[in-house]
């Protein structure tokens, strides 16, 4: 068997997004940036045939099934990919269960950094804490979102702003300054 | 100079691979050939293990390890994941199978009749020693029989059904990139039909023997009685893009139901594996047909048998205690010298009395 | 949409080996993982052309992460030199073409197998831990099912009374290496069989940690700062091994984990068991310009 050590240009690109999302949620609110702008680069480091999406924004969804992925709605989902999320929207997402905590759903969505809520956030990846300002969710999310979540069920979010990168795993505390 | 010879670890390693690949000389198109040709049971028993239906690959990978069957079938699994799936066959039914052999242990005669087909079962095992002296061994040829049996055959479990001796099992109507794959996610209990079954299918023959028959000698509750047992080909029918469905060639499956009573009923235990291996599928059907109420920890238990059949993972981890631990035993020992020394301790200044 | 949309090139075999389906579901899995810290996560864990048991599980992660950039530096028992350790660096490095390192510096990811590394590890590296066992309640509970039940409950009631019961036989916990562990003040796991001595390296590090049982087909995580606590009672504390006082006959370094080396008079000796922190040692007394990283241990004491 030869070998082929050269990753491609779309194996090149996931590798970067993965990375990107892992360093997202592994420091929670620390920026990081995509290869590329947009939700799709999510959609293609880790969409594909075996998952669950539901997808609102009708490009996303096109790119989405056609990695094979079922599209279904938002509580049947194991990702959600969103422009913009909706004021219900932390309460249709699964939570996974105690017995299962992975079946809770990861959220991309876009938001917008610099301007809207300051949040400290606190938890695991936190050094202490961090302050960031976030935009572009509705005025009560983060009070819906910690309603929503019975740790360790939960769900985790990607949010992006352009190509760039924020995580808020579960495990983050989020208080809004 | 350097802290141990690194370059030497590598050398070794490269070293020790030419001493095995040694002793068995060149591999051939020529001996692969052989091979397939002289062992097609052992050629089904490692496609069946690898859950890869291919004799000249599995034919390949015996030749690769010198008959080693666990690396035999390591090598074809390892390879088996890097392949595109680029279709799903349309399910087989017991009824389509071109059938070989088909036996009932339950009655004397069943519907489409007992067909013994290919079979050591009932030959005296005595060494055929004159080929060592030069003689050629010659099987005798096949007479064929007057009357050819069906090629295809009745399921006797349906029989039964219909006689209101078992309660048929509810056809799954799955199908496609939707049946669940055992190779493509987690195993987890309690477990998928579709993931005991593949595991099943894939499990290590030795292992499924080994707890199978602790079930049938009394570790399990149900006794089994071979209910139908059948070396068949099963045809693989696919979808081409256009729509139209054809047939992309036939490959050798066995399977197994095992019976049992239960009130005033028949409980049904199924197996079935790629190749033909009649061992395997009567002992993994009798797991099965042990399975359901088994207390949690029996080697009847689901987790419990399909955990520890499966080859690849056991024989993995068997060998690993091969690697160096001396990490873990250094840790181990630390504690223990040190409870040593506490022990001591206490019995040389026993606590004064207040 | 023609065939073409729907195809790829052809590629002999994919990079870094585990073809995009087994990447896409480990980096789900590992998603997971991180943001439920210390739980176990099931995945498919794919076959490799490795033996299982033999890091097949740090095996998958490290060739998901992997990238022509990336430098992997891979340890068995500390050291870069055995014969496991170089067989997996040798295979990353043929299936991914990435550069190898022994030195912990200079390594942006490392696969290790029952050590973590001397050196003091940065925000920017990952390290990746081989599992054999992923299951700290198996000791209490072997089957998988009941146990999961267990950590869904915070049902460790077992795991203590087993710990206090080691302590009235033998005057203290008498787990070696796997100390168990609970991360984030919520799922008790093994730290895999890494010493005593390590675990607390694992508390509120900087690094990340993925941890990957291939066998067993279970991935676990701890993120940077997060709270790894190795299970004691209040008034017996946590004892790693009583090395601090040792010295490495060879490189003269002391107040790290040593390996104890019988000789044939019947006496031990010592050497350091992470071996790339040994040749640095042995490089810089014979007067080389060598970096020395900031240790977690300092004169064999983990500074709390």
């Amino acid at each position: 068997m030869s070998l082929h050590p050269v990753p491609s240009d779309f194996e090149a690109r996931c590798n970067a997004t993965f990375d990107a999302v892992m360093w997202a949620l592994a420091r929670p609110g620390v920026m990081r940036d995509l290869p590329q702008a947009g939700l799709a680069q999510v959609v293609d480091a880790l969409i594909d045939r075996e998952c669950a999406v539901h997808c609102p924004d009708e490009a996303l969804a096109m790119l989405a099934r056609r990695t094979g992925a079922e599209l279904v709605g938002p509580e049947a989902a194991d990702h959600v990919f969103a422009e913009t999320v909706t004021p219900e929207m932390p309460d249709r997402l699964a939570c996974g269960s105690d017995l299962h905590p992975e079946d809770g759903a990861t959220l991309v969505a876009g938001a917008v950094f610099g301007t809207g809520q300051r949040l400290r956030l606190t938890g695991p990846g936190v050094d202490v804490e961090v302050i960031v300002t976030i935009g572009g969710l509705p005025g009560d999310f983060w009070q819906r979102r910690a309603g929503a979540m019975r740790y360790p069920m939960g769900f985790e979010m990607l949010l992006v702003d352009g190509a760039r990168l924020i995580g808020v795993p579960r495990s983050t505390v989020v208080e809004v300054l | 100079m350097a802290y141990v010879a690194t370059r030497g670890g590598e050398r070794a390693i490269e070293q020790s691979q030419r001493l095995f690949k040694a002793e068995m000389g060149e591999i051939t198109p020529e001996r692969v050939a052989e091979i397939r040709a002289a062992m097609p049971y052992l050629i089904d028993r490692v496609m069946g293990e690898a859950s890869l239906y291919d004799e000249d690959l599995a034919a390949l990978a015996l030749a690769q390890t010198g008959g080693e069957l666990y690396e035999a079938v390591l090598l074809l699994r390892a390879w088996r994941t890097t392949q595109p799936r680029i279709a799903v066959a349309e399910p087989v039914t017991q009824e389509g199978l071109f059938t070989h052999r088909r036996i009932s242990a339950t009655f004397k005669d069943i519907p489409g009749g007992q067909v013994l087909g290919p079979t050591m079962d009932y030959a005296h095992r005595i060494l055929a020693t004159e080929v060592l002296d030069g003689e050629v061994h010659r099987p005798d040829p096949v007479e064929p029989a007057a009357r050819p049996s069906p090629a295809r055959q009745p399921s006797v479990a349906e029989w039964q059904a219909e006689n209101g001796l078992l309660t048929a099992a509810v056809p799954d109507t799955t199908v496609g990139n939707d049946i669940p794959d055992v190779t493509r996610e987690p195993l987890l209990f309690p477990a998928k039909r579709a993931h005991t079954l593949q595991s099943l299918a894939r499990a290590e023959t030795g292992g499924v023997l080994a707890l199978g028959y602790a079930a049938q000698r009394g570790y399990g509750q149900a006794h089994p009685t071979v209910n139908e047992l059948r070396l068949a080909e099963a045809e693989i029918v696919v979808t081409h893009p256009r729509g139209t469905q054809f047939s992309a060639g036939r490959v050798k499956v066995s399977q197994a139901e095992v019976v049992d009573k239960k009130g005033d009923g028949l409980r049904l235990g199924f197996a079935a594996t790629l190749g033909w291996n009649e061992v395997k599928v009567i002992a993994a059907a009798t797991l099965d047909l042990n399975a359901e109420g088994a207390p949690k920890g029996a080697p009847t238990e689901e987790e419990f048998f399909l955990y520890h059949t499966e080859g690849v993972e056991s024989s993995g981890f068997c060998i690993h205690f091969k690697l160096p631990h001396y990490v873990t035993f250094q840790s181990s020992l630390d504690a223990m010298r040190d409870a040593k020394a506490q022990k001591a301790a206490t019995e040389k200044s026993p606590e004064p009395a207040e | 949409m023609t065939l073409q949309t729907l195809t790829k090139p052809w590629e002999p075999m994919s990079y870094g080996f585990l073809d995009g389906s087994a990447k896409r579901e480990i980096r789900r899995k590992m998603i997971k993982a991180i943001a439920v810290p210390g739980c176990q996560m099931p995945y498919a864990s794919r076959e490799v052309p490795m033996a299982r048991g033999w890091g097949t599980g740090g095996l998958q992660v490290s060739l998901t992460l992997v990238n022509p950039a990336m430098r992997v530096k891979v340890i068995d028992q500390g050291a870069d030199d055995s014969v496991n350790a170089a067989s997996i660096r040798r295979f990353i490095a043929r299936v991914a073409g990435t550069p190898t390192t022994m030195d912990t510096l200079e390594a942006d990811l490392i696969q290790s197998r029952h050590r973590i590394p001397e050196e003091v590890l940065r925000e920017d590296q990952v390290l990746v831990l081989q599992v054999p066992n992923p299951e700290p309640l198996r000791p209490v509970q072997p089957n998988m099912s009941i146990a999961r039940q267990m950590h869904a409950d915070a049902d460790y009631g077992r795991m203590w009374l087993q710990l206090y019961e080691q302590i009235v036989r033998s005057g203290r916990v008498m787990q070696g290496a796997s100390y168990p562990s609970l991360v984030h003040g919520r799922h008790v796991m093994t730290p895999s069989p890494i010493p005593r001595w390590d675990v607390p390296k694992l508390h509120m590090a900087k690094h990340l940690t993925i941890l990957s049982a291939g066998r067993e087909k279970r991935i676990f995580a701890v993120p940077p700062y997060t709270r790894v606590e190795p299970l004691v009672f209040s008034d017996v504390p946590y004892k790693v091994e009583d090395h601090a006082d040792l010295t490495c006959h060879r490189s003269g370094t002391r107040g790290f984990f040593m390996n104890e080396i019988p000789q044939d008079d019947g006496t031990l000796v010592f050497e350091v068991s992470d071996s790339a922190w040994g040749v640095k040692a042995i490089r810089r007394r014979d007067g080389e310009e060598v970096a020395l990283g900031e240790t977690w241990y300092k004169n064999g004491k983990m500074p709390s």
